[in-house]
């Protein structure tokens, strides 16, 4: 190992500890803080070394700290295995490697953990915005990888940069081709423990009266594309968790013990899909009411939601069938009628004294039901996000006292009128409306486009929706939220809603994410079979997509194989004599042709006219002679130069040729 | 194992005459020890990738097994066409090193880096061969023994530009290093000869220039006996003098009969080196050679080549047959 120069020395390590650094901050949001300082720390050690400020530690420090290091590891994650713990082991581990790094193999190792640390930071996260980071992070680790090779190497590390630069832009065809046609394995060898993902989105439970302020925020929950056209504004909901179990207070999801009653499904089918954003509940969300699903692991309830047998931690696509409107001439299970009409008698007592009231003055169920939603209409109730909390009797105070409340407090409040005048009737959660994405051709739905409504058992209709939000406040359904309520909502929301540019820089901005999320993330074996149909192959498989990649692979190898294998000589003219030859093959058409004994200079004498076209010639040949035999070599905006005036010399028209000479 | 692959590659390129332009078919490459990591690494990612139906990782993994090829390209790139038109095999003493030095030429318009020189060993630091330009790359080879050293076969190599791939070249040369003997032996320089006949010095002023003295041994000229020292009641001393200006001296093999033959030729060769040094006139005589009088390196660099070539075994022949 020959003695490297100080300079040498800090350039390489340079290089190195940037790309462990860089490495080490992708995870930070992932990892612990005290991690990344830790790492900042190796780094700043290591690079004082090299300058020679600072001493490596000995082994017994090292040692010491690796035991420490792995040690709080441990105690912090309770193990080693794992994505999380993992990468703070390997940050870690590479941050002490750093305080030996002495020689070319340790650094190689340090680059390796760099490398690792990415591979890691894809696992953790696949954003679009990341993306770059990753990209960017790869250009580092292979510039370092190249210094480290070669620290004697006579090139700056721009040159060094640019070279690996342009190496990965040579493999990115490759990259891409590999993969769109590399066969994807459809299913797990082993599984990591659950990464930390986004655990928003509906609740098995809703107890209007206990929250003061509802979460309002823009955070898309998942994407539909429609085959077809789009349902009506006032037929867009998105069914999620039913709620059967009422105690006063709260809403309860119920295990189960329904009967799947028949159903008649009414006017036209939706077909669509949905890329649903990580979401740990089971519940995926469907427009109402699901016919048909394809959602592997999930199953169509009694009750018409699309439950997934075990939650998802990653984002999920899948397609459905559904229908707006259904009829169902069955009776309701006996089973069914007894929890949908059940209720806690001893609260609440003034919303049953008017239930049994309301009902004995209607004539049958609908009549009831439209007597009480003519009570919201006409009770000056007032839709708010932030309803003043309220007490036991959530729904006595609510419908008696404050008259304040959100799509919880008035799907609360009628159905559980309902039940007091035993009529059956369940609350329903989900999504409600949802923007149209005019680039993308989709409907994206945020957590504030979150609802609650209800459903009322009629005998020969079966489960009919009922939307009392929706007569207090029927802005509400039609335009969203933010126009219903325009104080309300954070600034974000408020801007977006305000600046219809801003609206619209944001709607591309997710279809961007929508695209990179369907097209990129979620790339699989499917989707290639898609691609080879899109080819024009028949009956798409393995088989094609085998032969599709050795194709593309060989091809690829040749073209790279022919860029690399031709040695490009300078044995040719120069660009200088490139353009003079250029000048002289034109000049020749259209006059008399340079001699071979001729220099720039005689054949400029030769040359015939003393104007126009001509002029320039001569000029341009006497410019090329100054070039090429002056005392100064010439500089690159001369050569330019030189070159556009060739290129714009034109010959002179035949009957300016013609024409005596003045 | 290697020497069978060694001799594999010999007999199927035979041997060179510079120039020699390096073709494909006499290039050859291999992933390095990082590169064999590297796959690993890569391995690994797909694996991951794979499992997970992690889209990036696998993207990842696409673009720097790309980045790979390209690299094993570019390495092999840096060697394909490179023109070896030179090699300097200079002379050396027994037991000492011979720095090699290899001329290369670029035909081509971009630079080669990182190009280094090596026997079978590990290939030092690498030189960079401009674009249009030519180089020198070294190797120094160890010269133990007195003779003609053939330098067999350089291995030019690179691992440019991520050192994940090395590629080489096997140059089989015809060349070989001029090993001259050890220049070693106590025995006395032969007198001078010609004008000053005798052991002192030309007249330099007051100062003996005789450097040291030593122990009397059988042989020693009388003249050179220090009687002065002697009469005091000291050893029989003997004064070496320095040599100087032109001297002229004739070294003979057959002078220094009671040696072996290797021990022969050193002394000789201490004697060449030394009287060279001192700018004297000399000649050498050994069984079949005869070089005159002369001065100068090329004069020194005959003789000492002649020491080199010197063939025991021709002349024990040549011995025989005198008597």
């Amino acid at each position: 190992m020959p003695e490297q120069t100080l300079a040498t020395q800090v350039r390489v390590t340079r290089w190195v500890v940037g790309a462990y650094l860089l490495g080490a901050l992708l995870h930070l949001g992932q990892l612990p803080v005290w991690v990344i300082i830790v790492a900042g720390c190796g780094g700043a050690w290591a690079m004082a070394a090299a300058h020679g400020r600072a001493r490596l530690p000995g082994r017994p420090f090292k040692v010491a700290l690796t035991v420490l290091l792995t040690g709080t590891v441990i105690a912090m994650f309770h193990t080693l295995n794992g994505l999380e713990a993992g990468s703070a082991l390997l940050v870690l581990m590479g941050g002490v490697k750093l305080l030996e790094a002495r020689s070319a193999r340790d650094r190689l190792i340090v680059i390796g953990v760099a490398f690792y640390l990415l591979l890691a930071a894809c696992l953790a996260s696949q954003d679009m915005l990341r993306a770059p980071a990753y990209l960017l992070q790869t250009w580092v680790c292979c510039t370092a990888l190249l210094l480290t090779a070669h620290p004697e190497a006579p090139v700056t590390s721009r040159a060094a940069a640019l070279l690996s630069g342009r190496s990965l832009a040579l493999a990115l065809p490759l990259a891409l081709l590999l993969f769109a046609l590399f066969p994807r394995m459809s299913g797990a060898f082993w599984s990591l423990g659950n990464p930390n993902q986004a655990q928003t989105g509906l609740s098995d439970t809703m107890s209007p009266g206990s929250i003061s302020e509802l979460g309002n925020s823009i955070e898309p929950v998942f994407r539909v594309w429609f085959d077809g056209p789009l349902p009506p504004a006032a037929e867009r909901y998105w069914r999620g968790p039913v709620l059967h179990d009422f105690d006063g207070e709260t809403w309860r999801v119920h295990g189960g013990g329904f009967r799947q009653e028949t159903l008649e499904y009414l006017g036209r089918a939706y077909r669509y899909q949905i890329r649903l954003e990580p979401d740990a509940n089971p519940w995926w969300p469907a427009l109402d009411t699901v016919q048909t699903a394809k959602a592997p692991g999930t199953q169509i309830t009694p009750d018409r939601q699309l439950l997934a047998y075990r939650p998802q931690h990653d984002a999920v696509t899948y397609s459905a069938v559904s229908y707006t409107q259904t009829r169902s001439g069955d009776q309701l299970s006996i089973v069914a009628r007894r929890f949908d009409t059940d209720y806690a008698h001893q609260r609440n007592p003034r919303t049953q004294a008017l239930a049994v009231r309301l009902r004995a003055a209607a004539p049958d169920v609908p009549g009831y039901v439209a007597s009480v939603l003519a009570l919201f209409r006409n009770g000056n109730f007032e839709y708010t996000l932030s309803p003043p909390v309220l007490g036991p009797n959530s729904v006595d105070d609510f419908l008696f006292k404050t008259r304040l409340g959100f799509c919880g407090h008035f799907a609360s409040a009628f159905a559980l009128l309902m039940r007091a005048a035993g009529v059956p009737a369940r609350v329903v959660t989900g999504y409600q409306g949802g923007e149209w994405n005019p680039i993308g051709h989709y409907l994206l739905i945020r957590q504030s486009d979150a609802h609650a409504w209800v459903e009322v058992w009629e005998d020969g209709r079966g489960w009919v929706r009922v939307d009392p939000t929706g007569v207090v406040a029927p802005e509400r359904l039609q335009r969203g939220i933010l126009d219903l309520l325009p104080g309300t909502g954070s600034v974000p929301e408020r801007l977006l809603h305000e600046f219809s540019w801003l609206q619209e820089g944001h709607q591309l901005w997710d279809a961007a994410n929508a695209w990179w999320s369907t097209q990129v993330v979620a790339y699989n074996y499917a989707s290639q079979l898609r691609l080879l149909d899109w080819l024009g192959f028949d009956n798409p498989g393995w088989q094609q997509l085998g032969w599709l990649l050795a194709g593309a692979l060989s091809a690829w190898l040749l073209v790279i194989g022919w860029q690399f294998g031709r040695i490009r000589t300078a044995g040719g003219p120069d660009r200088l004599a490139r353009a003079y030859l250029r000048l002289c093959a034109r000049l020749a058409r259209s006059g008399p042709a340079r001699q071979p004994h001729q220099g720039p200079l005689a054949y400029a004498d030769s040359l015939p006219g003393a104007s126009g076209p001509m002029l320039t010639a001569r000029e341009l040949l006497n410019q090329y002679a100054r070039l090429r035999y002056g005392s100064v070599l010439p500089t690159l905006a001369q050569l330019r130069e030189f070159e556009r005036r060739v290129s714009r010399w034109r010959p002179p028209h035949r009957n300016v040729r013609a024409s005596p000479e003045k | 194992m290697q020497r069978r692959m060694a001799a594999w590659v010999r007999r199927r390129q035979g041997t060179d005459v510079l120039p020699v332009t390096l073709q494909r078919r006499r290039l050859y490459i291999l992933p390095t020890r990082s590169g064999l990591a590297f796959g690993v690494l890569l391995a690994l990612m797909l694996v991951a990738g794979l499992n997970y139906a992690n889209s990036l990782a696998l993207l990842l993994t696409f673009l720097l097994a790309g980045l790979a090829l390209i690299a094993m390209h570019a390495c092999h790139r840096n060697l394909l066409g490179l023109k070896v038109t030179e090699l300097l095999a200079p002379d050396s003493f027994a037991g000492g090193h011979s720095q090699l030095q290899l001329r290369l030429a670029n035909p081509g318009a971009q630079p080669r880096v990182g190009v280094a020189l090596a026997g079978t060993g590990k290939p030092g630091t690498g030189c960079v061969v401009p674009a249009n330009g030519e180089a020198v790359v070294h190797h120094v080879i160890a010269t133990p023994r007195r003779g003609a050293l053939p330098v067999g076969r350089l291995r030019l190599t690179t691992t440019w530009p991520f050192g994940l791939f090395r590629a080489w070249t096997w140059l089989h040369v015809t060349h070989a290093v001029t090993v001259y003997p050890r220049p070693e032996g106590l025995r006395p320089m032969p007198a001078a000869a010609g004008a000053q006949n005798g052991t002192a010095p030309r007249d330099f002023g007051e100062i003996d220039e005789w450097a040291t003295l030593r122990v009397f041994r059988d042989g020693d000229s009388p003249r050179q006996v220090a009687w002065k020292a002697y009469a005091r009641g000291g050893p029989l001393l003997v004064k070496e003098y320095t040599a100087s200006g032109s001297a002229e001296r004739l070294f003979d093999f057959d002078v220094l009969a009671g040696l072996a033959t290797e021990q022969r030729l050193s002394q000789l060769c201490k004697w060449i080196v030394t009287a060279a040094a001192d700018e004297e006139r000399f000649g050498l005589r050994l069984p079949r050679v005869h070089i005159e009088l002369d001065q100068g390196a090329a004069h020194r660099q005959r003789c000492l080549r002649a020491l080199a070539r010197h063939d025991p075994a021709g002349y024990d022949q040549g011995a025989a047959a005198d008597a």
